[in-house]
This record gives C-alpha cells, sequence and structure tokens, in this order.
C-alpha cells in the first residue's frame, strides 16, 4: 500500500483536533461517533465477565508462586527483585538503575544494586498511570496518561529527583484516557515512538488522532505517524537485523471467546503511516460485527502472526544476548498479561515469536502460572528485559516481582 | 437542575477542616484505629453511611475497592482536597485495616430523595451500558469495583461527569469509555437508579 505523508496527517491531526474538543460533543459529531459500539448480547458470552482486581501491594516474598514457573530445559527462574507493587515496564539507566514503570498505582521505581542484592525506592508518585519510560543521555522520561516529563541525570538524584523538564505541551497528546497508558521507546533512528490508543473498546476512532503509533523528535518535535488503525499497543521493538518495527496489539473484546485474536504486527520498511485495521478489520481479517464497513479489510496490513484469543500481549523484546542458546538469537518475546473477556483463562506466559520476513510463529516459553483445570491465574506477566549477560527479566505486575530467567547447557 | 447541588466542594471542604482540625498533627503520629475512624466518620458518617453533600458512603463498600482508593489517595494520585493529607504517613496495613472496617459496614439508603421519572430512565440505560458486569445486578460492586447501590446521588453524578471528562484521576480508564459523550441528563437519571438499589 501506498505511505501517507506523515507531515500532512500531522496536520490533519491537529485540525480534528481542533474540530472535535472533547467530551458530549463527539457524540454528535457528524461522520466519527466515539460512542462505544460494543453489542454485548451479540457476543454469546457469559456477561458477568470483569476485569482482573490488580491489588496495590506487593506479595510477600514467601508467597511468590515461583515454583510454578515452567520453562524449557536448561533455563531457570529466580526472583531477581520484589516488594514493588503494580510492577509493569522496565528500562535500565547507563549506570545500572533499573527503572520501573506502573499503572493503577502510579509509581516509578528505581531498583539499585546494593553488594548483590536489590534495593527498591520509590522515585516518583502520584503520577496518573506512567506506564511509559525510556532512557538515553542520562535522562528518565516519564510518560503517564497525557503527561510527559523528563528527569535530566536521574541516576545521579535517585534520593530527590527534583522538578522535571516538563515536555507535555511539546507532545501534545490527546487528552483522552482509556487505552492511553503509555508504552514508549526510542528507535533505531533516535526517535521515540509513542503509542495513542483507541479510546474505547469498539468504536469509529479519529483516525487524525487516535489508534496510532507515532515518533517524535525526543523534545517532542517533528511528529510523523508510524502505523495507523492499532487499537491498544503497549510494546513495541525493532528487529535486531531489519530494524524494522514489531508491534504487539490488543484485540477487542465482546466479540466472542475466541477472538478476534491479539496480534504481533511488523512495520515493514517504507510503509511508515500503513493501515492495521482498527475498528473495521480484525486478526487474519476478520470484520468488525457492531461496526460495519464494506471491505472492511481491504487495504489493511494483517499480522505477522496472531498471539491468541484475549491473551493481552504487552512488552516484546529481541533476544540479542548469547547466554541462551543459538536458536534464541533475534527471537522476539512476548509477555501476555492474561485474559479477562474469556470464560477459560488464556495467555499469563511468555511466548516467544520466530519471525521469518513478515510472518511469525508463536511458541511457549514461560508457563505454568495458568491452572486451565482450575481456571485460575497465578502471575501477569507484564515486559520483559534483557540484561547485559544475556539473562532476561519478566516483570510480574500481580505479585510486584521481577523474574530472572537464565540458561546453561544441561550436564553443564 | 435542582438535583445537582451546585457548590459541592463548599461542604466538603468544610468537613475536611473540621477533620482537619481534629487531626491537626495527630494523624501523623501513632493514632488508634479508633481514632482513625472517628475522623473519617466526620464527612463519611459516623455508620459509614455519608449525610454530606458529594462526599461518598463507605459503608459495605467492597475492601479491595477502598484499599485501592486509599492508597490512590494517600499517594497523590486520586486528587480530593484534603484526603492525601488526612492519610500521608499511614502505612498500607493502616490503609488495609481502614477498608476492611468500613467494608463491614451496613450500607444505608441516602438520605436524598430519588426522583422516580429519572429513575425509571435509569434503568434502561443500565442495560445497554454494561454496568451489571463490573458493578453486580445487585449493584454491590465487587473487587477493585465499587458498590452504587444506596450511594450518595450527587456523588455518583459528580464521579460519573468526571469520568466523562477525563478528570477522574487514578481511575480504571473502563469507566470513561462507558460514559463518553453521555449527557448530564442521562448521568443523572444512572445515579437515580442505582442508588435506589
Amino acid at each position: 500500500m501506498k505511505t501517507m505523508a506523515p507531515k500532512i496527517l500531522a496536520i490533519a491531526a491537529t485540525a480534528a483536533a481542533l474540530a472535535f474538543g472533547s467530551g458530549a460533543l463527539h457524540a454528535q459529531q457528524k461522520g466519527f461517533s466515539t460512542l462505544d459500539k460494543t453489542d454485548q448480547s451479540k457476543s454469546k458470552q457469559n456477561l458477568n465477565l470483569k476485569g482482573n482486581p490488580q491489588p496495590a501491594t506487593a506479595t510477600q516474598l514467601e508467597k511468590i508462586p515461583l515454583d510454578r514457573i515452567k520453562l524449557p530445559p536448561g533455563f531457570k527462574a529466580e526472583i531477581w527483585s520484589h516488594g514493588h507493587a503494580a510492577a509493569r515496564t522496565m528500562v535500565m539507566g547507563d549506570k545500572g538503575t533499573m527503572f520501573m514503570g506502573t499503572r493503577v498505582i502510579g509509581r516509578v521505581y528505581a531498583i539499585t544494586n546494593q553488594g548483590g542484592k536489590r534495593e527498591v525506592k520509590v522515585l516518583l508518585q502520584g503520577l496518573t498511570q506512567p506506564n511509559g519510560l525510556a532512557f538515553r543521555d542520562g535522562s528518565l522520561y516519564v510518560f503517564a496518561i497525557n503527561r510527559v516529563l523528563r528527569y535530566d541525570n536521574i541516576e545521579d538524584k535517585l534520593d530527590n529527583p527534583g522538578e522535571p523538564v516538563e515536555l507535555t505541551k511539546a507532545y501534545d497528546l490527546p487528552d483522552t484516557v482509556h487505552h492511553n497508558w503509555k508504552y514508549v521507546a526510542f528507535g533505531p533512528d533516535g526517535k521515540m515512538y509513542v503509542q495513542v490508543g483507541a479510546n474505547c473498546n469498539i468504536c469509529e476512532i479519529n483516525p487524525g488522532t487516535h489508534g496510532q503509533i507515532r515518533r517524535y523528535n525526543a523534545d517532542g518535535t517533528g511528529m510523523e505517524i508510524v502505523a495507523r488503525g492499532v487499537r491498544n499497543t503497549v510494546g513495541f521493538d525493532w528487529h535486531p537485523v531489519t530494524k524494522e518495527l514489531w508491534f504487539t496489539d490488543n484485540g477487542r473484546d465482546w466479540a466472542g471467546n475466541e477472538g478476534p485474536e491479539d496480534e504481533l504486527n511488523r512495520v515493514e520498511a517504507g510503509q511508515e503511516g500503513a493501515f492495521y485495521g482498527f475498528p473495521y478489520c480484525h486478526a487474519n481479517g476478520i470484520p468488525d460485527p457492531d461496526i460495519r464497513k464494506p471491505n472492511a479489510c481491504a487495504g489493511v496490513v494483517l499480522p505477522a502472526a496472531l498471539t491468541g484469543p484475549h491473551s493481552a500481549g504487552l512488552g516484546i523484546k529481541f533476544y540479542t544476548g548469547t547466554m541462551f542458546p543459538e536458536n534464541y538469537r533475534n527471537v522476539a518475546f512476548i509477555a501476555r498479561h492474561g485474559s479477562w473477556n474469556r470464560e477459560q483463562r488464556f495467555g499469563y506466559d511468555v511466548a516467544i515469536a520466530r519471525t521469518d520476513g513478515g510472518k511469525a510463529t508463536i511458541e511457549p516459553f514461560l508457563t505454568g502460572m495458568l491452572d486451565e483445570s482450575a481456571n485460575q491465574f497465578y502471575s501477569r506477566p507484564s515486559y520483559v528485559f534483557q540484561m547485559a549477560d544475556g539473562a532476561l527479566l519478566v516483570s510480574d505486575e500481580l505479585h510486584g516481582a521481577i523474574y530472572r530467567i537464565t540458561y546453561s547447557a544441561p550436564g553443564k | 437542575m435542582s438535583y445537582v447541588n451546585k457548590s459541592w466542594w463548599q461542604p466538603l471542604a468544610l468537613g475536611l477542616a473540621a477533620a482537619a482540625l481534629c487531626a491537626g498533627a495527630a494523624i501523623a503520629q501513632p493514632v488508634p484505629q479508633a481514632e482513625r475512624i472517628k475522623l473519617c466518620g466526620v464527612c463519611h458518617g459516623k455508620d459509614g453511611n455519608s449525610r454530606m453533600p458529594n462526599t461518598p458512603s463507605l459503608a459495605g463498600q467492597p475492601e479491595f475497592y477502598l484499599t485501592n482508593q486509599l492508597f490512590l489517595f494517600r499517594e497523590g494520585v486520586r486528587n480530593v482536597p484534603g484526603m492525601s493529607e488526612l492519610l500521608k504517613g499511614l502505612k498500607d496495613d493502616d490503609l488495609v485495616a481502614l477498608a476492611g472496617y468500613f467494608a463491614g459496614l451496613e450500607p444505608k439508603a441516602s438520605d436524598e430523595t430519588i426522583d422516580p421519572a429519572l429513575a425509571k430512565r435509569g434503568a434502561a440505560l443500565i442495560g445497554p451500558m454494561r454496568c451489571v458486569s463490573c458493578h453486580l445486578p445487585s449493584f454491590a460492586g465487587q473487587e477493585q469495583m465499587p458498590r452504587l447501590a444506596k450511594q450518595r446521588i450527587d456523588y455518583l453524578i459528580h464521579s460519573l461527569k468526571q469520568f466523562r471528562d477525563n478528570s477522574r484521576s487514578g481511575a480504571d480508564t473502563l469507566m470513561s469509555n462507558v460514559v463518553i459523550g453521555v449527557s448530564d441528563d442521562d448521568l443523572a437519571a444512572l445515579a437515580h437508579y442505582v442508588s435506589s438499589q
């Protein structure tokens, strides 16, 4: 498909934002109605399905169900850190500080290494879902919902981070909150990549402002749209060889227990600005049941792989280390947070994606945290991080812990 | 609209001032649980059923919900004048204990007048808006989702508007999705209906 000039899209976004305003106006605007079009009665699902509760406290060390974790032969899991409630995003500073973002609890943690032991500090608090973190040149970038802050020389000021540089206006993100807890990362091009989710389960979003992955200069200037029609991605990474952007995307709810399945997508080089289907076309070409459009999937980039119904793939990282066996090199690890809108629970694991050009195959990796017969889960894996030595960290939002996965060849 | 309190913050601010006076520096010191509960009762009602405009009843709220909200107040995520100050210095366990206490009290109907015509209109909105999936058919709430039955109407209206207008920080954003674009009148109808349950 043809790439739309990002500049024009940016101008359209601004114009649309001006024209739309907020609140009740949305519903009355001709053309776009951001009213949720979910028709729950058609879904034939148990109408009592509900979001999973997320506690504000961390699980005590001895109660973290580490021994449930199952891994392929030669791999081992241990608890790397704990006591940081609602653990999600992980980025590391140049001096080895692990910064951790959260959603509901509003904190950013700093985890440091003190003589081989992790020390956890609440670095920032009172933010609205500071899930988006990035680190560059000594500065920590914090993206809360509709707020962008930069803390310079942060690793020298962990006890008193001081006042941040406010970048909120420069980034000028939409003021809606749903699906707008952020995921951000610096790309190989040095740009800051930021997602703007669809602010509904299923609705006709304003394509000029929502359902996008954008990129900016670090200071918030030069916005370009990288992907459109993206419902809710909260994880992306770049393939180590092709440098192409890959992102997870959470499919809509209340359209059945079996899907539409969540997606792993690729932005092919030169196709920045491509359309990924929301709200008209889902998964491998499924037209939306509630928002109809002729040829709903025409011109839509279909996913590289389906990642399971309601599985909630969040963090994704391509593995570039040497600790794991050779056949894990350049393989993507995906943390699947686990379902809520599905009668038989699904996910709560870490899967791997082996990519081949524009396609990928999904395999299990870290399992055991879902008891299928009891339909009960014991973990909410959220993000993955590769350490300098090749070990893999997995954050668990439910228990407020990070697991460290290592490998040693059997017999060694 | 007569059923909407025009200056909701005024009695709230007064109540908080009273609470803050009683609390003074004491709240930062170790304060017995009974004293803390008394302080909460100044605004939220001795029995956890609020008679103060725009101040929610806590009686019979799910413990999980109350715990989460107390955390959000303490840490300044959810902003209500005075609440963060009152909770400053309280330990996680203190918050859990407070939540447990109020969760165990019996909810009583609000002393506001339910408008039957509005309640009837509200009843018709419940289905399409999928309220019962989370708040249950009894509207007693569960886990992180609050009880709505017997809650104060003015507080419900205030909260619903906050969700709609993206000004309720710390809340599950799903609520913003549910009420986006809904008119003031419909929000009032919903509030009258669920409060009457």
